[in-house]
């Protein structure tokens, strides 16, 4: 149970269009797949499967690029006219549940559901380079040949013992590689094995022809990558069958995540090559491929991507693409579901790039809604919007870019950014404070009753921590009133803890004492030995109360003194007056008072937002004051020369 | 003449946590050593003989390491798919592994191609381990049979098909070659023993049972699985004695200490707890990075081994002694002392005459200025640095002593700007420790009502008392939301309880023994 899920890793499909790399489709975590425009950097569609929760696309492939008769969004590009004869249009898209998609970028919608061929997940699909045939491999251990005049498979074959993870078919149409762990050469006319490649122990991700030339000439090359390996390996086809071992293998620093090659046509031209790894980099190659070379091959130049924070966080590369006989790589990188696009010119004569951008800058970048039509699921004011997580978590977890599932009805077309929709959570539950709740309640994020809940069962502080420092009234209510009845003495006992503590932070443990003690009275009450497992907490309370008669005074004569020099000196800068204004005490302490009689009204907008804004004031004065208490800050110099002195 | 007495120090209990026996055995170990596995690490046995090499289980190899060493100094390599739960035999020369093949296999730990090949499972094996008398291999996998095979000549000798789900975890007796118990997905724990072909005992988990542990003794059992931790008594027909649930996520892997004093869980929640395993209270809490699969401990407890679904292999070693005294005990004494210290703990023989001597009475420096009645610098020797930030009750002790004396106005007055905020200072950071509020309070006042006059003219001086007025009023807010709540709890108590009894500070109930069953499960706990 433990270890399985984790070595399924995760990938998520991400492609260039051929040809023009005009393109990027990307199937992100939500299961949505997105086409974004290279050129504009833009969302240029977003098409949602109907079953895209259930039955997760696993795959994507580009069609051949073919003409497009009328196209409402072919942008006439002048630069490039040779290119604007063909466009790429269809993507095919291989699922969980054993379907394939086919979906027209020209049409904006789906094309076609190709059914029933598989019965297992669909791994990979490709098309054949000129007839209309695709081919996919699954789960199953089949391979499916589908004519796409028709919709219908046109052959089915076992492939291999196990699952087939990787197809690719050749440049010329005649041939199909695929693989599990065996790597398998079909004649596609045949449909029978015309070689076999052993030597990875994992399954093959990845299957691609490096060289253009017929199997004859003993200059056929194809290359393949596999699961947790490291390397990526070149295979010679001979023409005498020797073909036992791979000739080259290229070193990697991670699972290969997306490949890019121009494939060489000639021995003289060189077979450059792009590689994406999992952790984040990408490897460009350039090797003439003739005969086996015993060493592997380290990549002519690794490029990295980092931030521009003071301490750098690596930027993980989605893909890239190379630009026939320039070095200018287009990169994709970022974030699945909002990735950054990137021309870049790369100087190979250094082994190593490190680019560094500003993706707050470039990911909070706001979508222009004309360029396409962006389609947006009708919701129902009544349905509850299904967030993948695991069952029985109401609360996902804050933050995360995957949860931000949620569409507000009202923006229409309107793509919200991260920041948005980020800015979005923060609110929703102030929001719903206001009474004035706009459209559907947003996320199930009202509570952290779950978080809390574990982090008292194991006591990991790191979760405390966080859930005690919300401040959010109605969240503190909602998670203490959720809570199981089991879970509240071990939560009182922590409260206990974090109460002796400075009063910045123990006024928000009484909070949560108060919804405790409101919520739970009666099963409080009904303990037998509720004095006992109380009494500490009543101890402590008392004590630390005994110094209210003098510690008011004491607040009050300096108040008084404050205020006399406030008032007497007039010549304060204007800054100093205003801090001292802010402590008119009266005004404060009643209100306070209020806000915690009357916290069940609905309709104290006013009152609440000010004190929403209060608190966020002290927010900001917190950490200041908790410095200078510790010595720092501007006085540090003083403490520095007292040292010296003594 | 009536001697000085010097200032008395009060001693307040320090706040926070405890410090026990086991948190400094248990912190007593090196920085970890993290090593870059290929894969999850599923599983780490160490050797049973003397260097103490462990063998780490990851992905599809098994890699050796010696208790130093930093590279794996022998690995296995020739799985066709994921390896799981390599095991070492009682002599540490033979190790049995078995794949996600279903073949199982048995290494020469000084050999590089497998000795025999155990075939037979049709899915994967997860369990291996070698049977007391060290001929026989025990076996589960995931086709729902465990098996008995023969070492020699790798026969299978029995099959035992009851489990109705996976198999994931299995020990074997130490004491006897028949006995072995095997934990499955179908929640069930079950002892068989080889000379019958039926499970001989059979006990419901509850969840899907994970790991399994047998004490020494082996009167006792512990299995793992979901997010509890039972412990079963095996003498008494498998009674369940403790049902622990201290984690968040499912536990994966326990371990015991050396001495049997001490159980320890390690769980995907990222955390290894340690046991009392008299009273099974959580006695130590280590956090790691990331979801932790196996868990091991050597010999001694000399160091704790963990391995991480990001496959990284964490390697604590303990600390030497002398390392540990470096770090804990003071620093090294100067021989001045050594000398000055020489025949103190010499003992007076029986006809021995004894001339006493007035022990010569050394003063703190702020009690010398106190002596000499400079009250104002013995305030500043209180206020020094070091004593104001790390043991704030003694400058609150000369405080309140100055007070009694009536000469505390005196040392408070006469300050520049600069001594003011020190003082100031100091009051902000303590003023409302419930501990030292009543002296510092009062001083406050003092301290207003000597600097009456110059507030307003220097604004270091105006900052302080700023801060310390907002400071004051969140004091304040605060007190008065606790005594909202000692309102609230008064109520309560008075409408529980019609009785008066006397509230006890102390007890506290911390470990999971889950709230339902505590009443229950406790009496059996002391009668074990």
């Amino acid at each position: 149970m433990a270890a399985d899920t984790v070595s399924s890793s995760l990938q998520l499909p991400c492609v260039f269009s051929p040809k023009s790399r005009q393109y990027l489709a990307l199937c992100a975590q939500d299961g949505r797949l997105r086409i974004w425009n290279t050129d504009s950097k833009t969302l240029h569609q977003e098409y949602v499967p109907s079953a895209h929760l259930s039955a997760t696309c696993i795959c994507i492939t580009w069609g051949p690029c073919r003409t497009v008769k009328d196209g409402p969004q072919r942008k006439k590009r002048k630069s490039e006219p040779g290119q604007m004869e063909e466009k790429a249009d269809l993507l095919a898209m291989g699922t969980a549940a054993g379907s394939v998609l086919i979906y027209s970028t020209a049409k904006g919608a789906l094309h076609c559901t190709l059914d029933g061929g598989h019965s297992g997940g669909v791994n990979c699909v490709q098309w054949h380079p000129e007839d209309s045939l695709l081919y996919s491999a699954s789960d199953d251990t089949n391979i499916v040949e589908w004519d796409l005049q028709s919709g219908k498979t046109r052959s089915k074959w076992k492939a291999d013992r196990a699952a087939v993870t990787s197809l690719c078919v050749s440049p010329d149409g005649k041939l199909l590689l695929s693989a599990g762990q065996v790597i398998k050469m079909w004649d596609l006319d045949t449909k029978e094995v015309y070689r076999k490649f052993t030597g990875h122990s994992t399954a093959v991700t990845t299957l691609r022809f490096a060289t253009t030339r017929p199997p004859e000439s003993n200059a056929l090359y194809f290359l393949s990558g596999a699961a947790h390996d490291r390397l990526l390996s070149v295979w010679q086809v001979r023409e005498d069958g020797k073909d036992k071992n791979s000739v080259v293998s290229f070193t990697l620093t991670d699972e290969p995540q997306h490949i890019d090659l121009i494939a060489s046509n000639s021995k003289e031209e060189a077979v450059r090559l792009a590689v994406v790894c999992k952790d984040g980099q990408l490897h460009l190659f350039e090797h003439f491929l003739n005969g086996p070379c015993k060493k592997p091959l380290s990549p002519s130049c690794t490029v990295q991507m980092s931030d521009t924070k003071d301490s750098p966080v690596p930027i993980p590369l989605l893909a890239a693409a190379l630009r026939v006989g320039t070095r200018t790589v287009l990169l994709g990188y970022g974030n699945h579901l909002q990735p950054v696009m990137e021309k870049v010119e790369i100087n190979t004569a250094e082994r190593h790039v490190c680019l560094t951008r500003d993706v707050h800058a470039s990911l909070s970048l706001s979508m222009e809604t004309a360029v396409s039509k962006v389609k947006t699921p009708v919701v129902n004011t009544k349905s509850k919007v299904l967030v993948p997580g695991l069952p029985g978590h109401q609360a996902p977890i804050k933050g995360t870019p995957q949860g931000s599932d949620k569409r507000k009805k009202d923006t229409d077309t309107k793509e919200m950014s991260i920041a948005e929709r980020l800015g979005e959570i923060d609110l929703s539950t102030l929001s719903v404070d206001k009474g004035a709740p706009k459209g559907t309640a947003s996320l199930q994020m009202d509570n952290f009753a779950v978080l809390l809940l574990q982090g008292l069962e194991s006591k990991d502080a790191s979760i405390l921590n966080k859930v005690f420092q919300t401040r959010k009234e109605m969240v503190i209510k909602k998670t203490v009133a959720r809570l199981p009845l089991s879970a509240v003495l071990p939560l009182v006992e922590e409260l206990t803890k974090r109460l002796q503590g400075h009063p910045f932070t123990a006024v928000l443990m009484v909070r949560w004492l108060k919804a405790v003690l409101m919520h739970h009275t009666s099963y409080l009450a009904s303990l037998p030995d509720l004095v006992t497992q109380l009494g500490v907490l009543y101890h402590m309370i008392e004590s630390r109360v005994k110094m209210f008669h003098k510690l008011t005074k004491l607040h009050g004569k300096l108040y008084l003194l404050t205020t006399q020099v406030a008032t007497s000196d007039s010549s304060k800068s204007v800054t100093e007056v205003d801090h001292t204004a802010k402590l008119v005490y009266e005004e404060e302490s009643s209100d306070e008072d209020e806000a915690s009689g009357d916290e069940g009204l609905p309709d104290d907008g006013d009152d609440s937002n000010w004190e929403e804004d209060e608190v966020m004031e002290e927010d900001k004065d917190d950490p200041d004051s908790r410095t200078d208490s510790k010595a720092n800050g501007e006085e540090d110099m003083e403490h520095g020369n007292e040292s010296e002195e003594e | 003449m009536a001697s000085f007495k010097p200032t008395k120090i009060p001693l307040y209990p320090k706040l926070g946590e405890k410090v026990t026996q086991d948190t400094l055995y248990w912190k007593n170990y090196k920085a970890p050593v993290q090593i870059k596995e290929f894969g999850a690490i599923s599983s780490i046995d160490f050797s049973p003989v003397a260097p103490h090499n462990f063998a780490v289980t990851a992905f599809t190899r098994i890699h050796i390491y010696g208790p130093f060493s930093q590279e794996p100094v022998k690995s296995f390599t020739r799985f066709k798919d994921t390896a799981y739960c390599g095991r070492f035999r009682s002599d540490g020369k033979l190790l049995v592994a078995g794949c996600e093949d279903s073949v199982v296999r048995l290494f020469d730990v000084d050999g590089k191609v497998a000795l025999r090949m155990f075939k037979g499972h049709t899915k994967a094996v997860h369990v291996t381990d070698f049977t007391s008398d060290s001929y026989q291999i025990l076996t589960g996998s995931d086709d729902y049979t465990c098996r008995l095979w023969d070492i020699a000549n790798a026969n299978e000798l029995n099959r035992y098909k009851e489990h109705t789900d996976y198999i994931r975890c299995g020990v074997t007796s130490k004491l006897n070659r028949d006995l072995f118990i095997t934990g499955s997905y179908d929640h069930t724990l079950k002892l068989f023993d080889a000379r019958a072909d039926k499970s001989v005992m059979t006990m419901d988990h509850g969840q899907p049972v994970e790991s399994l542990l047998l004490y020494p003794s082996e009167g006792l059992l512990v299995s793992a699985g979901g997010r509890h931790v039972k412990v079963w008594d095996l003498l008494k027909g498998g009674q369940p004695l403790v049902s622990l649930k201290n984690h968040h996520k499912t536990v994966t892997s326990l371990c015991l200490s050396s001495n049997g004093q001490r159980l320890l869980s390690a769980s995907l929640d990222r955390h290894v707890k340690v046991y009392n395993t008299t009273n099974y209270k959580v006695v130590h809490n280590f956090d790691y990075a990331a979801s932790i699969l196996s868990l091991a401990l050597a010999p001694d407890d000399e160091s704790i081994v963990v391995g991480m679904t990001n496959s990284i292999l964490s390697i604590k070693h303990r600390k030497s002694p002398e390392e540990s005294k470096e770090v804990s005990g003071q620093q090294r004494r100067r021989p001045s002392y050594r000398v000055f210290v020489k025949g103190k703990n010499h003992a007076p023989k029986q006809g021995d005459y004894l001339v006493s001597k007035p022990v010569k009475q050394y003063l703190a420096k702020y009690d010398k200025q106190l002596k000499q009645f400079n009250v104002s610098k013995a305030l500043d020797t209180a206020l020094e640095t070091w004593t104001r930030l790390r043991k704030p009750e003694i400058t609150v002790a000369v405080i309140k002593e100055l007070d009694r004396r009536g000469t505390l106005k005196n040392a408070l007055a006469g300050r520049d700007e600069q001594g003011l905020s020190r003082l100031l200072n100091f009051f902000v950071g303590n003023v409302v420790d419930p501990r030292f509020a009543p002296v510092l309070v009062t001083a406050a006042e003092m301290i207003l009502d000597v600097y009456r006059q110059i507030i307003g003219q220097s604004p270091v001086v105006d900052r302080q008392l700023l801060r310390l007025q907002d400071l004051l009023e969140r004091e304040i807010d605060y007190q008065q939301d606790l005594l909202e709540v000692l309102g609230m709890l008064d109520t309560m108590f008075a409408s529980s309880l019609p009785r008066m009894a006397v509230p006890c500070p102390g007890t506290s109930r911390a470990n999971g023994l889950a709230q339902g069953e505590a009443g229950t499960l406790r009496p059996q706990l002391q009668a074990t």
